[in-house]
């Protein structure tokens, strides 16, 4: 039986991709925590399909293979994502964990994926046979639950470029380096002319996925920051309603107070 | 598309034909005796397994052997025979940056990690440039005193 195989360019690695018993792999940092002798690899890393990193009018376009040491370096990459990727891990995780890794492992607590998520990336997916996007958002279901066709791959992740330079991110760990995040939360507010354009949040590590409740979030979008200081209040409340952390290893009263401070000084940043 | 994987380790061309999903540190030290590399923690944790792979820091033990394919791995023992190594060699002996060894490997890599991108870090710098390498005799101080040191030292060299 063969245990690996080591695709050389993206045609290549579709129709690899239709034999499900291969697992991709990008990086390996997670993959290789349980690392299993017995699992077969589809290995990516030589695709150059899935290396770019490249813009078009709308999107910063990050081929999944991408590390985020090469995010980290690449002046095209917005500001909120360079920051999440130099708190991944330390460096050596940094060089070969991947962001189309980080996001296809499915946990609540994928850091880049985070950004993915309060940006509204898309996902670009794609099967010998077929191509879609899909709005981050959907692409995750349940906990460790993807919304990918056991044939297709995640190719490439198209974030928004425009509107991400007033950010505020904070990842909270239980240690400098090397730390997984007990609660990661990030927001993006577009002030244009005294009306908020955009207002997005996202709080990882919470749930069993990434939570982004822009219904919610909505609530300030059209309006002065007068207003929205007096909406403030309520839009604190809705959010908190809206949060209902799983449980893990950090207490669930913790991590939601946690959530309710860093969305109050994402508020207060932004001058509401 | 292949089940043969060639790489260069320390300069030389391998062709393995093993099993792909294999750690590299296994291959490393099982098959090639190459034990300067060393298993601490196998989650990518510790950084005791550090290896130069194109010219980046990797944890061994997070890398299958499928994922070495084209690539050029250095270990200690290969980055032992270089004149940066025997800089930071010299200024990690002059603080006695080094107690129980262990971290050690992992320790001088990361260095040269650094120092390839950075030829002269601050404190700050060398503290994250080290930030994965867990050492737990010498509480780090002695190890960044090294690494400023053989920056000076060792100006020119990277």
């Amino acid at each position: 039986m063969v245990k690996g195989i080591i695709a050389k360019s993206l045609r290549d690695a579709l129709e690899l991709r239709k034999d499900s018993t291969f697992v991709p792999y990008i990086g390996g940092t997670d993959l290789m925590v349980e690392a299993d002798e017995n699992k077969s690899y589809l290995f990516l890393h030589q695709v150059p399909e899935m290396k770019n990193i490249a813009e078009d009018e709308e999107f910063i376009r990050f081929g999944a293979a991408c590390t985020f040491t090469e995010i980290i370096k690449n002046p095209l990459s917005p500001m909120i994502l360079k920051q999440a990727c130099r708190q991944i891990g330390a460096p050596a995780v940094r060089n070969m964990g991947s962001i189309g890794g980080n996001i296809g492992n499915g946990s609540a607590k994928a850091d880049s994926a985070l950004i993915c998520m309060v940006t509204d990336s898309k996902l670009r997916l794609a099967s010998a046979d077929s191509e879609r996007i899909v709005p981050i958002k959907d692409f995750y279901l349940g906990r460790k639950k993807l919304n990918l066709n056991p044939d297709e791959l995640i190719i490439e992740i198209l974030m928004p470029k425009h509107g991400l330079e007033n950010y505020y991110h904070e990842k909270v760990g239980a240690r400098k380096a090397l730390a997984i995040s007990r609660v990661s939360f990030a927001g993006i507010m577009d002030i244009k002319n005294g009306v908020i354009q955009n207002n997005a949040t996202a709080f990882g590590a919470v749930s069993d996925v990434i939570i982004r409740l822009d219904t919610i979030d909505n609530m300030l979008i059209g309006k002065t920051i007068e207003e929205a200081k007096k909406l403030r209040g309520d839009y604190i409340q809705a959010i908190g309603d809206a949060i209902v952390p799983t449980r893990g290893r950090v207490g669930i009263e913790y991590r939601k107070d946690v959530c309710i401070n860093l969305l109050k000084s994402f508020l207060e940043v932004s001058g509401i | 598309m292949a089940n043969e994987i060639r790489f260069k380790l320390n300069g030389s061309e391998i062709v393995y034909t093993g099993n792909p999903s294999m750690r590299l540190v296994e291959y490393l030290r099982g098959e090639k005796q190459l034990t300067g590399t060393k298993i601490g923690c196998k989650q990518g944790e510790c950084g005791a397994c550090s290896v130069i792979m194109d010219s980046e820091l990797v944890n061994s033990c997070l890398v299958a052997m499928g994922r070495v394919n084209g690539a050029e791995v250095t270990t200690i023992e290969g980055y032992s025979k270089t004149e940066k190594f025997a800089a930071l060699d010299k200024a990690f002996e002059s603080v006695s940056a080094v107690q129980c060894g262990f971290c050690i490997p992992g320790m001088v890599l990361a260095s040269e990690s650094l120092l390839a991108s950075n030829p002269h870090p601050t404190e700050e710098e060398i503290r994250e440039g080290i930030s994965g390498n867990l050492c737990r005799c010498t509480g780090y101080n002695s190890i960044v005193k090294a690494i400023e040191i053989a920056a000076e030292e060792g100006s020119g060299l990277w």
